[in-house]
Order: C-alpha cells, then structure tokens, then sequence
C-alpha cells in the first residue's frame, strides 16, 4: 500500500515539477497556459489520490468519508480546472493577441 | 470647499493616528480584550449557546447587533450600486435581433414593431453579441447545482466549522453568477428576476431584524434568542443556537441577493441587457 502512495505521489510531483518548469519558460500566453491547464491537473489528481488513498490506512467509516471527500476534490478540479483555463485562452483570442510563432521574441 | 474638506480628512486622520498611541501593544496579554471577554466567551459560549464555533456565537449571539448593521451595510452597498449604475432603456424604434438556438439564423425585427409572443426557439441577443461557449456552458451547468448544494452545507454548518451566512451567501450568488458569466445575463435574469433579487436583498435584513424584533415581543432584549424557547420547543440553551441559524439564513439571503444585483449591474453597466 505505500508504495502504491508514494508511487503516485512521486508521479504527481513530476506532472507539478513539468508545470512549473512550463509556465516559467515557454514563450507566451497560450502556451504557458497550455502546462497550467493540463498538467496541474494531472498532478493534482495523482497527488490527492495518493492521499485517500494513505487515509485508508486504518479502514473506519470516518476515514473512508475524509477519502471521499479528497475525492470528490479531484473530481471538481478535474472538470473546472481545465474549463477555466479554456475560457481564459477563449478571452484571449477574442480579445486579438495572436499565436507565438517560431523566431518571434519571447512575450 | 475642496480646501476645507481636505483640512478635515487631514485632521480626522491625525486624530486617528494619535490615537492609535493609546492602544495596548500587539497581543498584549493584559489589554482589557484579552482579560475580561475573550477568556468568558472561549469558557463560557459552548454552556451559554450551545455552538461549539466560538466564532459563531460571538459574530451571531453576543455581538449580534453589530453583525445586524452589518447585514444593513452590505444591502446598503447593493442599493447605491443600483442607485448609481441602473439606467433605463428606451426600447425606442430600434431593431430587436433575435436567433434561433438550434440553428443559429438571426432575424431582426426593425422600426419598433413589437415581436412575436411566441418566438420560443428564439433568444434575444444584443448587436455586439458575444459567442458562447459548448464547453463552458456545459460545465457550468453540470457544477451549478454542486456549488448550491455546499453553500448551503457552509450556511448550515457555520454553528460546528468555519463558515456561515456571510460565506455561504457569497457561494450562493457565485453559483447565479457563474450562470451569467457562461451563458448571459438575459438568462440568469429569467431565474432570478430584478424585482425577485431587491425582494430576497430585503428579505435577508427584515430575517435578521425580524428575530431580534420577535425576542423583544416576547419580552426580553433585542436578540436575546433564548426567549424563543417555545417557539422552538426547546431548552433556551438550543433555543439561542436556533436564534443564531435563523439569524445566519437572512445574512446568507442578502449576501446572495447584493452579490447577484451589483454583479448584474456592474457587467451590463445598468442597462441589464447581455453583459459580459
């Protein structure tokens, strides 16, 4: 069982890690948000997986309803968390700010 | 004029900061807070109120009077964003554009004849209309009904956990907010009309004033909720803990009520027509 956490917990530090490392060095807007969106995601989800999943370690009912709870976290950032992230990308098309393109500078 | 209204800021604002000179130092253990009030509310508010958030008790039961006016600033600030932004529309002889939702054609009705009642397929849009969003829309109105569920959690639960009427009011109006900001304001409005929104706005203050005014009837002091025991069909003990529930519902109406309407008129600048 822990290696199952830690495994998860080391694979969710990786997705933040690529995220991080993303949004600090790719060129511009769209694509910065590109690891903000996606990849934070992913490791949210691993990480508070890991962690209901550690919870369980004793196995009460109380236990099992925190875990559900973490759970259910995951399932909203799941689904707002890339949503919000569309909309911001959405907003910014509309609002002109083109695409960044290979030899431009960064912005 | 400008003058004299500056010398008197001016001078207000020294006072003030002279004043500050007075005060005890920072956590002071021996200030008059710290020796008398806080210690009776921490031993005392779970015997008193039955509320095991001590933070509860003292904003809804001790301090209630202060958090009743501070219901009244919060509609106040509702009323003079209306006062100050809603401007009304001459719906004068200018055209009316209309789209069909299932296959996107436009029709335009122009020189003021009067549309249709039955354009039911039809939704009203603005000239500078602003494309919404498949995704978006469809999330929304998939996590809706979530938000709702926990604010009222939040409403409910202020007595055991952080939380409240002030919080869950705020996650309340998010929930109506979020429905204007993804589909528009036009539908949002026709779940929460105008004249519905000023009516829950009130509705919060007179709850709250309402119970305190109830306990004065019955023969005590303003909210002074262990009178309504028998109203409650309890020990005065519970009964201030229900006098606090009843009191946190009215906070959390007008909290919602004010969110919705100064978001209403700040997005569509008074004129309550697409918004953002």
């Amino acid at each position: 069982m822990d290696f199952v956490v830690i495994f998860f917990l080391v694979c969710g530090l990786v997705f933040f890690t690529g995220g991080a490392v993303g949004i600090l060095r790719f060129p511009d807007f769209y694509s910065r948000l590109h690891p903000a969106g996606k990849l934070d995601t992913m490791g949210s989800l691993l990480m508070m997986g890991a962690l209901s999943l550690y919870n369980l370690h004793h196995f009460t009912l109380g236990n099992m309803l925190t875990s559900l709870k973490i759970i259910l976290i995951v399932a909203f950032v799941f689904l707002s968390s890339p949503t919000a992230i569309h909309g911001i990308v959405d907003a910014g098309m509309r609002a002109g700010l083109g695409p960044w393109t290979k030899g431009d500078r960064r912005r | 004029m400008k003058a004299a209204g500056l010398l008197i800021v001016i001078l207000t604002g020294g006072l003030l900061i002279y004043a500050t000179a007075d005060f005890p130092p920072w956590a002071y253990p021996q200030s008059p807070a710290s020796t008398h009030v806080s210690p009776r509310y921490i031993e005392k508010s779970i015997e008193e109120t039955a509320v095991p958030n001590v933070v509860t008790a003292v904003l809804a039961d001790y301090r209630g009077y202060d958090t009743m006016f501070e219901t009244t600033v919060i509609f106040a600030a509702g009323v003079a964003c209306f006062l100050l932004l809603r401007i009304r529309v001459e719906e004068g002889p200018e055209e009316q554009l209309f789209r069909h939702s299932l296959t996107g054609m436009t029709i335009r009705i122009k020189d003021g004849r009067k549309a249709p009642s039955d354009l039911e397929e039809f939704e009203r849009i603005d000239a500078h209309w602003v494309p919404q969003d498949l995704i978006i829309k469809t999330v929304c109105r998939i996590l809706i009904p979530f938000i709702q569920l926990f604010a009222l959690y939040v409403i409910a639960f202020g007595h055991h956990s952080p939380g409240g009427g002030f919080q869950g009011g705020v996650i309340l109006g998010a929930s109506v907010i979020v429905l204007a900001m993804s589909h528009d304001l036009r539908s949002s409005l026709q779940r929460m009309g105008e004249k519905v929104n000023a009516l829950l706005c009130a509705a919060g203050v007179l709850i709250y004033a309402g119970t305190g005014a109830l306990c004065l009837a019955m023969g005590e002091n303003f909210l002074d909720y262990g009178i309504l025991a028998p109203l409650f069909r309890c020990d005065p003990v519970m009964a201030r803990s229900n006098g606090i529930f009843m009191v946190e519902i009215g906070v959390g109406i007008a909290v919602m009520a004010t969110m919705i309407r100064i978001y209403n008129n700040v997005s569509s600048a008074g004129r309550y027509d697409e918004g953002l």
